[in-house]
């Protein structure tokens, strides 16, 4: 981990820029996800944490694609791999509307006033903003195929010159010639969002019963294009031992693990693939104690070896306090919160992270006796009539989502 | 403390295709009144089991092979379906671990809170008349006993007689109150709305407001309640005066009819706002000095006059005459007890000598069993479970001892044929791929001791009351026994209607702490978060009143602040209607704040029993030691130590300590042989061959140790402040 560079010198893994995710609830929509910003750098664990149906879980599973985000944007490694383009058609609608006005205002003042230019100003405007989408379109449709194009022509760049080199008809030519065909193969299936894999929530829901060990983690590298049975079986076998399996397991159907056996399939299912970021979804809630010790020790020392970034969403805070470096809070659909564990857990600012660390329960029957709970009422705890809140920052990297006098409170509070 | 519940030995297995799991093995324990005891574990260590054997509702496969469960003076193992429903639910209640699949999805909330009053008035009235009617019988024959001549005889009879009288005229005085409470509170409620809605211009059909109105004010125009005066003769006027006005058609509300509903609405809250009548003195006023004009006078003030009536002529007088025959019965009953010691130390000496057959015992016991049924003391409203189970617990090993005799024998005949058979087998030079079932001979010395310990509680228990029977409170027993005719009267009087269940229903909603419970009371589990469902699941199983509660793993589905806001509500109603609870649950954390007691489980057996205090400062098992270091806390930097493996497989228990083969400091011994309940400070035990005193001396490990010594460096801390 880089833990002694600046945050700025990190390089930046996956960006999530205004994240939108809305669901049609009949007239009116749920906001399950609204205006989330963070950064995720490489190699470290993130936390998100909050209570059930603040949408963490949708922050998760849009940035893995399983849902059509509706505005903002994820990049993965800079490249954009999920767009909304709600904020460009309201942007638009805003723009035809200040249109409307300054022609209304530009009649009233006098009658035969130059429109032409006010409306092609608007025009270039409305033009740009539906560039913007088109671009959004583009990115969430074709993110994939333009990475395999990337990754095709690597090859070619790759093989093509050594080609050439060799006279026609030689065996080596031969070789190599299949060699590249089959490097090929794979460069066209590789996808950028198979870098990002998930690990979910429940083990037994998650895996199919009616397949086997072996197929529930071969399927990743089948549809990778992966063909040959060898290869496929070593993988497979790899990964059983890496998560504490044996490749005898590889024979078997889930419901013949217990618990923890198949949170650990789950794992091997997620980093067969090689990804380079995991988005884990509560992989412990639904495991005892003594098993969430043995996963969570198994998730660092995966991490540690194969140096991935791992997204780690629960609402069990000491685990997340253990296991992350960074924590952001999340109420409602917005991030309350952000900051590096231990700064978040020594000066939590926000009300609610307050009162959510008060909920805490602790092995310590007499300080349990003591413990009150803080309870949070947003329409107690703010006053947001003078002015709106924003992401403000209070400390270097702990950020807070408050207006300006809250912000010269939780300043003082820090000076402490 | 009075023990609610007794838990001995028990011992259930599961039968399944692969063989017979062994879930729960041999474990004891005692719920206090007014205490929590925690039951932490992992999943399979058999806690639910356990729990679901104390509520009767164990899986069809499951077998119980010894042990009891003691819940006011019977065997909750051996007692019929039928008894069962007087107790399921109405004594012991049961709060589930996902609140969403444990209520109906297709019924009303409010309909899930009645159902159970509605359906449990039905069944009751009967056997509360019964029960009523024998104790105050018995306390008539005690009375009878002490008295000094007929006429004595003849006004304890009278007593009795209009004790019973009066207490049914009282509940049934009591009973009408309620009714008209509860009407009362559906008008409000529904008055209240309709003025809702005309403040929102809807349209009102006025006509069913004024027949609504009339109805109602028939029920709930009673002296006790609201009187007829100048208001609400206003009130008839206006409504007949609004008539006029009112067309057929529904529209909106005219100015009189507001301020005519308004004035209902007044009257409602102003009466509920009153102070209510003590009914239980009142019942006995009105017997003699007749209903009329009582409630003329301020409830405060009836209240003191009722009362003072009562005592001057009838009370005082009941509760001595009372209090003396229940000393009366205490000694009788104690003196009989004193004749039966010697007689069980006869029987005892016999049974140690282990020679007895079927009809020596018969003879020798038989006796007994009468004498014991005997010396009961019937009035005493805490049931002794030693006493009353003596006999079916003793026939009950005797069954098991002498089938055994029977048994064993053409067991061992059969093994020794199978056994020959394969040995043969073996010489002739065969191949033999089956192995002989060992028997399963039962081992008689086993359970000659368990007769004798069965004997020797009775007689320890006997001994005890002797030797208390001198700190007897007649006084206090008699004022329990009066709060248990009370009781019984107000089963046998009540009729829940639909009416009485919801006004008792939106009490329970307020009490677990859900807002607006009159609206809530229409909606359907769905339209609920996952803590306010926990909580009307709470309600449910506060609803019957019961004695015990068991919460199987309550918060596991809910997240950090519902799970601690549910917490605190269990505690609360803990304290306020004095539950004893028993508390399910793998987390440690979550059980820190409220447990008096911690029974920690593995593989079917407790391994460590303390206090809480003791189990969190001072653990000793390393099965306790393991869960504690295996979470992290807030302070935890290093990696957790997790339990290597995973539980063993319960049909093949291992033979010495169960969590053995994972545990760092297994010694020799704790494979051979099971390691008993070892004793760390009174009331503190843990099963592990580590507090032997020939054991090495091992320490907890580094991560445990440290959170104890910051935990109470944190205290002492907080003490010097």
């Amino acid at each position: 981990m880089n833990n002694n560079q600046t945050p700025t010198q990190r390089e930046v893994i996956l960006k999530v820029d205004h994240l939108e995710q809305f669901f049609k609830m009949g007239p009116r929509s749920l906001k399950a996800v609204n205006d989330v910003n963070f950064e995720i750098y490489k190699g470290e664990v993130f936390g998100l944490v909050g209570e059930s149906g603040c949408g963490k879980t949708t922050t998760g599973r849009s940035i893995i694609r399983l849902y059509n985000i509706t505005g903002g944007s994820v990049y993965f490694k800079g490249t954009r791999i999920g767009a909304g383009v709600r904020r460009y058609k309201e942007r638009i609608n805003v723009l035809k509307q200040q249109l409307n006005n300054e022609i209304l205002e530009a009649k009233a003042q006098n009658a035969d006033a130059d429109l032409d230019e006010i409306k092609a100003k608007y025009a270039e405007l409305i033009q740009e903003q539906k560039r913007e989408i088109k671009s959004a379109k583009f990115d969430q449709k074709h993110c994939d195929r333009e990475y395999s194009k990337a990754q095709v022509a690597k090859v070619d760049d790759l093989y093509i010159p050594r080609l050439e080199e060799l006279p026609d008809g030689s065996e080596e030519k031969a070789v190599l010639v299949a060699e590249y065909k089959e490097a090929r193969r794979l460069a066209k299936k590789d996808t950028i969002t198979s870098k990002i894999q998930m690990i979910f929530q429940d083990p037994i829901a998650s895996l199919n019963p009616r397949m086997t060990v072996r197929e529930i983690i071969a399927e990743g590298l089948i549809i990778r294009g992966i063909k040959d049975k060898k290869i496929i079986d070593k993988e497979v076998y790899r990964v059983l031992e890496m998560v504490g399996l044996v490749p005898e397991h590889a024979g078997r159907y889930p419901h013949e693990f217990s618990g923890g056996q198949r949170q650990r399939i789950g794992i091997a299912r997620a980093i067969v693939l090689n990804p380079e970021f995991i988005i884990a979804d509560e992989p412990i809630s639904a495991l005892d104690v003594s098993i969430q010790a043995q996963v969570i020790n198994l998730l660092n020392e995966i991490r540690e070896r194969l140096g991935l970034t791992i997204l780690f969403i629960a609402h069990d805070l000491s685990v997340v306090k253990y296991f992350s470096d960074r924590i952001a809070v999340m109420y409602y659909g917005k991030i309350v919160e952000l900051s590096t564990s231990d700064q978040i857990f020594a000066h939590p600012l926000h009300p609610y992270t307050k009162s959510l660390f008060s909920a805490i329960p602790l092995p310590d029957p007499r300080s349990e006796k003591k413990r009150k709970r803080i309870t949070y009422n947003p329409l107690v705890a703010h006053d947001y009539t003078v002015e709106g809140p924003t992401m403000r920052e209070v400390a270097p990297g702990h950020f807070v989502y408050c207006n300006e006098t809250e912000y010269q409170q939780y300043l003082e509070e820090l000076k402490k | 403390m009075e023990k609610k519940l007794e838990v001995n030995n028990l011992k259930i297995s599961f039968r399944t295709p692969a063989g017979k799991v062994q879930a729960v093995r041999n474990i004891s324990f005692d719920l206090y009144k007014g205490e929590t005891l925690a039951i932490v574990g992992e999943s399979g260590s058999g806690k639910s089991v356990t729990n679901k054997a104390i509520i009767g509702i164990s899986s069809g496969n499951a077998i119980v092979e010894s042990g009891e469960i003691i819940y006011d003076g019977q065997d909750l193992l051996k007692i019929t379906e039928e008894d069962f429903h007087k107790i399921r639910g109405d004594k012991i209640a049961m709060i589930f671990q996902d609140p969403m699949s444990s209520l109906n999805p297709i019924m009303r909330v409010g309909k899930q809170l009645t159902e159970a009053m509605i359906l449990k008035n039905k069944a009751s009235k009967k056997n509360a008349r019964r029960d009523f009617n024998a104790k105050l019988k018995l306390l008539n024959e005690n009375m009878n006993a002490i008295a000094a001549d007929e006429n004595a005889i003849k006004d304890n009879n009278d007593k009795c007689s209009t004790f019973d009288k009066f207490c049914i005229n009282s509940t049934k005085l009591e009973e009408v109150y309620n009714n008209i409470l509860a009407t009362a509170q559906e008008l409000l409620e529904y008055l209240e709305h309709i003025l809702f809605l005309n403040s929102k211009q809807q349209i009102i059909n006025s006509d069913k407001v004024y027949s609504k109105i009339y109805s109602d004010l028939n029920v709930i125009i009673h002296p006790s309640f609201i009187k007829e005066d100048n208001r609400l003769n206003e009130v008839y006027s206006l409504i007949e005066a609004a008539k006029q006005f009112a067309s057929k058609n529904a529209a909106e509300l005219q100015d009189v009819e507001v301020h005519c509903i308004q004035t209902v609405v007044d009257l409602i809250k102003e009466a509920l706002q009153k102070e209510q009548v003590n009914y239980f003195t009142l019942g006995y006023y009105t017997m003699y000095e007749g209903e009329e004009g009582v409630f003329d006078i301020p409830s405060e003030e009836l209240n003191v006059k009722t009362r003072k009536y009562l005592d001057d002529n009838f009370m005082l007088d009941f509760i001595e005459r009372g209090s003396y025959a229940l000393q009366h019965s205490h000694n009788v009953s104690i003196e009989k007890k004193q004749a039966i010691i010697p007689l069980l130390n006869e029987a005892l000496e016999i049974f140690k000598n282990a020679n007895f057959t079927k009809q020596t015992v018969k003879d020798i016991l038989n006796p007994i069993y009468k004498q014991v049924v005997d010396a009961i003391d019937g009035l005493e409203v805490i049931k002794n479970s030693v006493e009353y189970t003596f006999v079916s617990s003793m026939t009950n090993v005797l069954n098991k001892y002498f089938f055994g005799i029977k048994n064993n024998p053409k067991e061992m005949a059969r093994y020794e044929k199978q056994n020959n058979k394969r040995e043969k087998l073996i010489a002739s030079g065969k191949q033999v791929d089956w192995k002989v079932v060992p028997p399963s001979i039962i081992d008689l010395q086993l359970i000659a001791n368990d007769i004798c310990i069965v004997i020797e509680k009775l007689r320890n228990n006997y001994i005890e009351q002797i030797n208390n029977s001198i700190n007897f409170d007649k006084n206090a027993k008699m004022v329990a026994l009066i709060d248990f005719f009370k009781e019984k009267a107000s089963q046998v009087v009540y009729t829940v209607t639909r009416r009485v269940a919801k006004l008792k229903a939106l009490k329970l909603l307020e009490e677990v702490g859900i807002p607006e419970p009159a609206i809530r009371y229409r909606q359907y589990p769905f339209e609920f978060s996952g803590g306010m469902r926990q909580r009307i699941v709470i309600a449910i199983a506060l609803a019957a009143n019961p004695d015990i509660l068991i919460c199987d793993e309550p918060t596991t589905a809910l997240d950090v602040t519902i799970q601690s806001q549910i917490l605190e509500l269990i505690n609360k109603l803990k304290a306020e209607r004095n539950l004893s609870v028993i508390f399910i649950t793998h987390d440690l954390g979550v059980v820190a704040n409220m447990a008096d007691r911690i029974a920690v489980m593995y593989a079917g057996k407790i391994v460590e029993y303390g206090t809480a205090d003791d189990v969190f400062y001072d653990p000793r098992h390393p099965y306790t030691w393991a869960l504690l270091s295996s979470m992290p806390d807030l302070d935890t930097a290093e990696k957790l130590e997790a339990i290597p493996g995973t539980p063993p497989n319960m049909i093949f228990p291992p033979k010495g300590d169960a969590f053995a083969a994972r545990n760092r400091y297994a010694l020799q011994i704790d494979f051979e042989e099971e390691p008993p309940l070892f004793e760390v400070t009174p009331g503190h035990l843990a099963a592990t061959w580590l507090l032997h005193p020939s054991a090495p001396k091992v320490e907890a490990p580094r991560i445990v140790t440290e959170r104890i010594a910051k935990m109470k460096k944190r205290m002492e801390e907080e003490e010097n402040e």
